[in-house]
């Protein structure tokens, strides 16, 4: 713009005679040359200016920013894999001797989740905790990384040529090498071990487990010519008579039978069945907890208990006459009221399980009883093809080991993935001193590494390959989801490869590798037997269905069982050491989410216990009377435990339900070497056990209380539930068979508010109109009669989101972090008392008293009924967490997850889930992501909805007993709509108007109609 | 007559033998006395006792706020919380300190609006106590949350989040409620000072303290016209600042009442809450004055005859107090409602008994002997009993935050709280902030609002009866 132009041409008014003399004004008030900016060029507009200031801005702010970098994509893609999206591979988790089908949630090439395979018939598609939390074990910072050789770190190579060489040394001077393995239900295992032998001919294979579950497999020899467990079927039995058999807790086998005795536990009006547990027993198990009919006996009554309903059942051909002699009148009272309702039964309907330590004799007698019940027999509940793998008897092996360390005839003892040096007793560990090289083989520098001169890694189960065969014959290759997280550790069987070949050239021949062992035993020997199964689809399945290797059943001899041994138990105070149900062996014991784990009875983390009886408290001296204030102050106390074989100091926990003069304590803990996460926690009982015997009850000689010193026990969930009068609540509702059968669902609809309020809200309490669901509405239903009380969904749950381990500290606070807890609730008597497991989660109530009060908005209610929380907005006020009548809300009191992380730990965080920073409120969200997830592939699908079953959360996914049921509440034929209509369901606090999204289904106990008390904790 | 002359024949008009009005200001001084009395506290030379005072008071005020600094590099996990009780000392502490403005205010307003003439010579004080006690409250309140440094999240701004408050909450309402409180006080305060801080200007020596003096009065003159304006302005304060007396309280107990928990749903909370803070409020108020009329020797000003007024408010407070203890437990049993049953006797009887019964005798019982007007009026009793309110009223909050949350629905989540080393250190920190700015009123504001007690001197009201004369 030219101003002077513009005059010039458009001079044609004029205001003064100045203006008109002198054309454009170059003077004056008004002098229009300096509309021009000065600093410019005349030609630069205003428009033009203001582009360049800008510019120039940009160019300042360029000038600031960081410089420019560029991400480089992967020059090597991932096979198969696209970034962000999941890849799914199937291999198969060894819980010792037992195979469970796994399906792993690999992100990236790092496995993030472990679930069941559902085409696996064992666990169908459900995963233990164990099974799941060995995840986190597989980015254990604590792992071996490097094998080390006496103190200094070594290569692989030196490591293995030092064995070698030993067995070399050993050959040479006449001397044996042992190689000690744990239990395993690999079949191409036993076969390298096979060859193994036979090219280094000295070498002797025992299988030394930590814990020896010997004593059915010589029942099962001696009167059926089978050397092995035999696996029952409870899925088709209708009454099961359990004597000290925890088969739904530290079973190898616990999963199974959960899913199977599950099955028969949910009744309704139109199905007015269930099955019946009867449990006798002398500590309180998970099993006992399930049990319809629970009988505590002190140990020396158990095999009399067995022997009596033999008498009851068997009549003349009983094998137990002897031991039914000794049973008192309260045992015999009881065995023949058992043996009543296991006669009742349907024939074939009725199963007697024997827990394992009990004697052989007993084994033996409950197989007598069942044949008379008519419960063997193929296809039937007991089928002596379905056996454990690898169940024979090792008490033999184990006896012979140490006889031949003590006679200093080993001179080289290879420890394969075992810890006797914590696992075994005194004279054990005596005699593996005797050998001249020790050798361990493991995934940690354990109490058995560090006696040994040499260690090497061994890979995680999700680093290498394998196979494994289940119970009912069904092989499964074990593939490795992820290169060893350490350079090069090679899994057990490629450093047993490695070793042989270096004392025998000839071992294996070409095989080079066990990948390529496994590889050639599946093609060549597994499936050419089942046809149209190819290698890729063996992969892709995770299971080979193959024929079960049946028995060769010598036929029955029952008279065999007359003459085995039975255990003499004193009527004295006895001790039993049993599997954890958390940690079972201790194997994983540097597992943070496994120590973290609530014991699902005693509700116990981060420590093993001595569990002891009411009575038994008063009777020690821990108690003054058996009042329940009296006896919570027994809790904590520290005793010393004195038996045969040494003495050990554990803290006092009273445990309702136990038999009196009785210490139950569990294995697994007291590690003095393995991690940071297992070192000091617990105490070590194995010492109190003898190596090579099946654990049983031991004599107790003396318990002393060590005056004034208390241990600190964290539990998730208070001893003085139990002492303080909260009355009647009916929060966790149980009711009998009787009931359902008659339809009288009375104590389903009890509320709290008896007088004034009715507490039931027809109309929803609010000014506004009710929000209408238009799309899904997610919802769930729990079937407390199914839940079992396993916890599997605690690890399931703590996986899939990300929940931090907060350490036994915090837990003491009461901070644990778990989104899903298992409410128990005790009901009756203290000496004898039932219980309800109620899984509690967050309810996402419609009415969500964690809304309105959140100052900053950061929990809100989704057009989808959900409950979120937005970690991004929270500020931590926690007036949400004060204000949630189920306190599920979890708030992050430090910084959890950073401060406890370090590499590679940090790998295993699913990725589709926010890692929570300090200060920020959490819970369960329904795995959202999840929700998301299917309803993404929904869309791709072309469908409009979620199809029932595609969203499925995490604790479903788990669950064996398959008592939780997620679901679209707006498809009416979803399985959680039509489970949410059974006359069993309530809302836990209904009557508060909170209106929760979780329906459970009340407990029902396998009785007559009576009453059974309502609610939760009615003592004493 | 001296003053000890006086008080004597008080003491014997007490007695039945003379009947005679208490005057509020003893010994008849006249208007350059008062001025010369108050003002030369301001002048008078800092003590090496005031600074030792000062000393350990900014010392607790200063380990305060290291426990608040610890506090914000490691997570409220340094505190004693855990799931079931999400609040505990932070909660009770802010309610505390919230509770105790509630005498300033409504000395100030109520008190003014009543004419009642006795306010005069505590006004002052207890106003500035009201400005100390939110600040410690703002301190609590800030600090509690888990990310303290998104406080500014809990203000309604325009913000590219598009997100705003959310209106529903409590909290928000005790947002909006105690920075109109802290704003209102505080701007009430000024004002009053004004006058003051003009004769302060006149009287004092230093160049600087006038220089500071003469900017906080704000150019006063003292002119007819300025008292004019400045009487309708503290008018009006007074007015704005009434409905503060029964709402800041009110919103607050909002913050339990809202919630759906037995023991906190209940709608006697805010007159409950109210009245509790009055009596806390006064008790502090006790506490502060005795100890201040006796090391800066203003018993001419500050009469027993104010300490008897504000006993018997005490009295009255805490009997409503007591009433509303009592009705809780009442409708608890008249409910129906098991829920409520059992917490009200889990509060009286279950883990946290203690608590509950400390605070039944601190406040219910103790305040009793203020029946009798020789306990009115007894110095040492009357400053024992307002310590005694002082922890009672503490350990109310503290009951009703902990023993609801600690044993709520499900038996199988509840948990036990204490405290640990920093809550304590922090409720210490916030007593030394809150005494450390009362020293330092005390020693460079007039603790007695001169004008003010200007007019109620003997004479100087023409309807002014029974004036002793000596």
């Amino acid at each position: 713009m030219s101003d002077r132009s513009l005059h010039a041409s458009k001079n044609t008014t004029w205001k003064s005679i100045d203006e008109l003399a002198q054309g454009p004004m170059e003077t004056g008030e008004f002098a229009t040359g300096t509309t021009s900016a000065p600093v410019f060029d005349s030609t630069v507009s205003r428009r033009g200016f203001m582009a360049l200031v800008s510019a120039s801005m940009a160019l300042t702010a360029a000038a600031c920013r960081r410089p420019e970098q560029k991400l480089v994509p992967s020059v090597k893609s991932l096979e198969n894999a696209t970034p962000g999206l999941p890849v799914y591979y199937t291999s198969v988790y060894a819980h010792r001797n037992a195979a469970y089908g796994a399906v792993v949630k690999t992100r990236e090439g790092r496995p993030i989740k472990v679930k069941g395979n559902e085409l696996h018939n064992v666990n169908c598609g459900t995963a233990s905790s164990e099974m799941q939390a060995s995840l986190l074990s597989l980015y254990d910072p604590d792992r071996i990384r490097r094998p080390r050789l006496d103190t200094g770190q070594t290569s692989f190579d030196a490591a293995a040529a030092k064995i070698a060489d030993a067995m070399l040394e050993a050959q040479g001077a006449g001397k044996k090498v042992a190689i000690v393995i744990d239990e395993h239900c690999s079949p191409t295992f036993t076969q390298l071990l096979t060859e193994f032998t036979a090219a280094v001919p000295n070498a002797m294979v025992v299988m030394m487990p930590s814990i020896v579950c010997d004593n059915a497999s010589i029942a099962n020899l001696s009167i059926l010519g089978v050397d092995a467990e035999i696996v029952p079927n409870l899925g088709k039995a209708s009454v099961i008579l359990s004597v000290d058999s925890d088969f739904l807790g530290t079973d190898k086998l616990a999963l199974y039978h959960s899913g199977r005795f599950a099955a028969r536990r949910s009744p309704s009006s139109a199905n007015a069945a269930m099955s019946n547990l009867i449990v006798a027993e002398s500590q309180y198990s998970l099993t006992g907890m399930n049990a319809d009919h629970r009988e505590r006996l002190h140990p020396s009554q158990l095999e009399s208990f067995i022997a009596v309903v033999e008498r009851e059942l068997v009549g003349g051909g009983a094998i137990g006459g002897d031991l039914a002699r000794g049973a008192s009148t309260e045992t015999t009272k009881a065995a023949v009221n058992a043996a009543v309702k296991l006669k009742a039964a349907q024939s074939g309907e009725a199963v007697v399980l024997t827990g394992r330590h009990l004697s052989p004799r007993a084994h033996a007698i409950a197989y007598s009883i069942n044949n008379a019940l008519g419960c063997i027999g193929a296809g039937k509940t007991i089928d002596s093809a379905c056996t454990l793998p690898n169940s024979q008897a090792k008490g033999a092996g184990i006896a012979q080991l140490q006889r031949e360390m003590e006679s200093g005839n080993v001179h080289l003892a290879l420890f394969c993935d075992v810890n006797p040096e914590h696992t075994s007793d005194r004279a054990f560990r005596a005699a593996m001193a005797k050998v001249p090289v020790r050798a361990s083989v493991n995934l940690y520098e354990d109490e058995t590494a560090m006696v040994s001169q040499v260690s090497i890694p061994a890979a995680h189960w999700l680093e290498s390959w394998g196979t494994a065969v289940s119970i009912n014959g069904t092989i499964s290759v074990q593939q490795p989801m992820i290169a060893p997280l350490c350079d090069g550790v090679p899994s057990l069987q490629d450093t047993l490869i490695t070793i042989g070949k270096k004392v025998n050239a000839a071992f294996l021949g070409e095989t080079a590798t066990y990948a390529d062992y496994v590889k050639s035993w599946v093609n060549a020997s597994v499936l050419p037997t089942v046809p149209g199964v190819s290698w890729t689809k063996a992969l892709q399945d995770g299971v080979i269905a193959s024929a079960p290797a049946t028995a060769s059943a010598a036929g029955l001899n029952l008279g065999g069982g007359a003459s085995l041994v039975s255990h003499t138990v004193g009527t004295g105070m006895m001790l039993l050491t049993a599997p954890s149900l958390t940690m079972y062996d201790g194997k994983l014991a540097n597992n943070g989410w496994l120590q973290e784990l609530p014991d699902p009875v005693t509700k116990i983390t981060w420590d093993n216990v001595a569990l002891i009886s009411p009575g038994t408290a008063v009777a020690l001296g821990l108690a003054s009377s058996k009042d329940a204030k009296s006896i919570a102050k027994a809790n904590e106390k520290v005793v010393t435990i004195t038996t045969a074989l040494g003495a050990i100091d554990l803290p006092v926990i009273v445990q309702p339900g136990m038999a009196d003069n009785v210490i139950a304590t569990q294995l697994g803990y007291g590690h003095t070497a393995m991690g940071k996460v297992a070192e000091g926690v617990g105490v070590n009982t194995y010492m109190l056990t003898s190596a090579g015997h099946t654990t049983s009850y031991v004599a107790v000689t003396s318990v002393t209380e060590k005056a004034g010193e208390r241990h600190r026990i964290a539990t998730t969930q208070q001893h003085h539930t139990l002492s303080d009068g909260h009355g009647d609540r009916p929060v966790a509702k149980m009711m009998t068979l009787g009931d359902v059968a008659a339809k009288n669902y009375a104590v389903v609809s009890e509320n709290f508010n008896k007088e004034g309020m009715d507490g039931k809200f027809l109309k929803p309490l609010s000014a506004n109109a009710e929000y209408i669901y238009k799309g899904h509405r997610w919802g769930m239903v729990i079937d407390m009669s199914a839940c079992t009380g396993c916890s599997s969904c605690i690890i399931a749950c703590q996986s899939e989101n990300n929940i931090p381990v907060v350490g036994k500290e915090q837990v003491l606070v009461g901070r644990e972090m778990h989104w899903i807890r298992l409410d128990r609730y005790f009901t009756g008597d203290m000496d004898s008392p039932g219980a309800i497991v109620e899984p509690m989660l967050c309810q996402h109530c419609e009415n969500a008293p964690c809304e309105n009060v959140c100052p900053v908005a950061a929990t809100t209610h989704s057009p989808e009924g959900l409950n979120e929380m937005t970690y991004n907005r929270c500020v931590g006020t926690r007036y949400c967490l004060n204000n949630c009548p189920y306190k599920v809300r979890r708030f992050n009191f430090l910084n959890y997850t950073k401060e406890n992380e370090q590499q590679p730990l940090d790998l295993v965080q699913n990725p589709e889930v926010t890692v929570r920073f300090r200060g920020v409120m959490e819970k369960c969200t329904f795995c959202v992501q999840r929700l998301h997830e299917a309803k993404w592939h929904a869309r791709d699908n072309g469908h409009a909805r979620v199809a029932d079953g595609d969203a499925v959360t995490a604790c479903q996914e788990a669950c064996p007993a398959s008592a939780i049921i997620f679901g679209d509440m707006n498809d009416p034929k979803s399985r959680v709509s039509v489970a949410k209509q059974s006359e069993r369901g309530f809302r836990v606090l209904s009557d508060i108007n909170v209106r929760p999204s979780v329906t459970y289904l009340a407990k029902v106990v396998n009785a007559p109609a009576s009453h059974v008390e309502a609610g939760a904790g009615h003592h004493s | 007559m001296t003053v000890v002359q006086e008080q004597e024949r008080l003491q014997a008009s007490l007695l039945g033998e003379e009947p005679v009005r208490e005057g509020l200001v003893l010994g008849n001084p006249s208007v350059r006395d008062v001025t010369a009395r108050i003002a030369s506290i301001v002048e008078s030379k800092i003590t090496l006792k005031y600074l030792a005072t000062l000393a350990v008071t900014g010392g607790m005020a200063a380990w305060g706020l290291f426990a608040l600094y610890y506090t914000f590099t490691v997570g409220i996990g340094a505190w004693g919380l855990n799931n079931p009780v999400g609040w505990g000392w932070d909660i009770t502490n802010f309610v505390f300190w919230i509770g105790i403005g509630h005498a300033g205010t409504l000395i100030s307003a109520i008190l003014f609006l009543f004419h009642q003439k006795w306010r005069t010579a505590i006004n002052r004080s207890a106003e500035a106590m009201t400005i100390f006690a939110v600040i410690c409250a703002l301190t609590m309140v800030l600090s509690h949350t888990g990310r303290p440094w998104l406080f500014y999240w809990l203000l309604p701004y325009p913000n590219q989040m598009q997100m705003w408050v959310n209106f529903r909450s409590p909290l928000a309402w005790d947002v909006f409620a105690v920075n109109t409180y802290f704003t209102v006080s505080a701007l009430f305060w000024f004002v009053g000072l004004i006058p003051d801080l003009a004769t302060l200007r006149n009287y004092v020596k230093s160049d600087i303290a006038k220089k500071v003096y003469g900017v906080l009065s704000l150019g006063w003159t003292g002119s007819t016209r300025h008292w004019h304006h400045y009487e309708i302005g503290y008018m009006i304060l007074a007015g704005i600042s009434t409905p503060l007396v029964l709402s800041v309280h009110s919103v607050v107990s909002f913050d339990f009442t809202v919630g759906i928990l037995p023991g906190w749903h209940t709608t006697i909370f805010p007159p409950y809450f109210v009245a509790g803070a009055i009596f806390s409020g006064f008790a502090m108020v006790m506490t502060l004055l005795i100890i201040t009329r006796e090391v800066l020797d203003l018993k001419q000003f500050i009469t027993l005859k104010h300490f008897d007024n504000m006993n018997k408010i005490i009295l009255a407070t805490g009997m409503m107090v007591g009433y509303a203890y009592a009705m809780e437990m009442f409708i608890a049993w008249y409910s129906g409602s098991d829920w409520e049953r059992w917490v009200f006797i889990n509060r009286a009887m279950g883990d946290y008994a203690w608590a509950y019964w400390t605070m039944v005798v601190c406040n219910v019982v103790s305040p009793q002997v203020y029946w009798f007007k020789k306990a009115r009026r007894s110095i040492p009793l009357m400053f024992v009993i307002s310590i005694f309110v002082n922890i009672g009223m503490w350990f109310e909050r503290f009951t009703i935050i902990s023993t609801t949350l600690h044993h709520d629905f499900l038996p199988a989540s509840w948990g036990y709280y204490s405290p640990t080393w920093v809550e304590i250190s922090i409720l210490i920190g916030t007593f030394g902030i809150f005494l450390s700015l009362f020293l330092l009123f005390a020693k460079f504001v007039p603790v007695i609002a001169i004008a003010e007690i200007k007019s109620i001197l003997p004479g100087s009201q023409p309807k002014h009866h029974h004036t002793p004369h000596s």
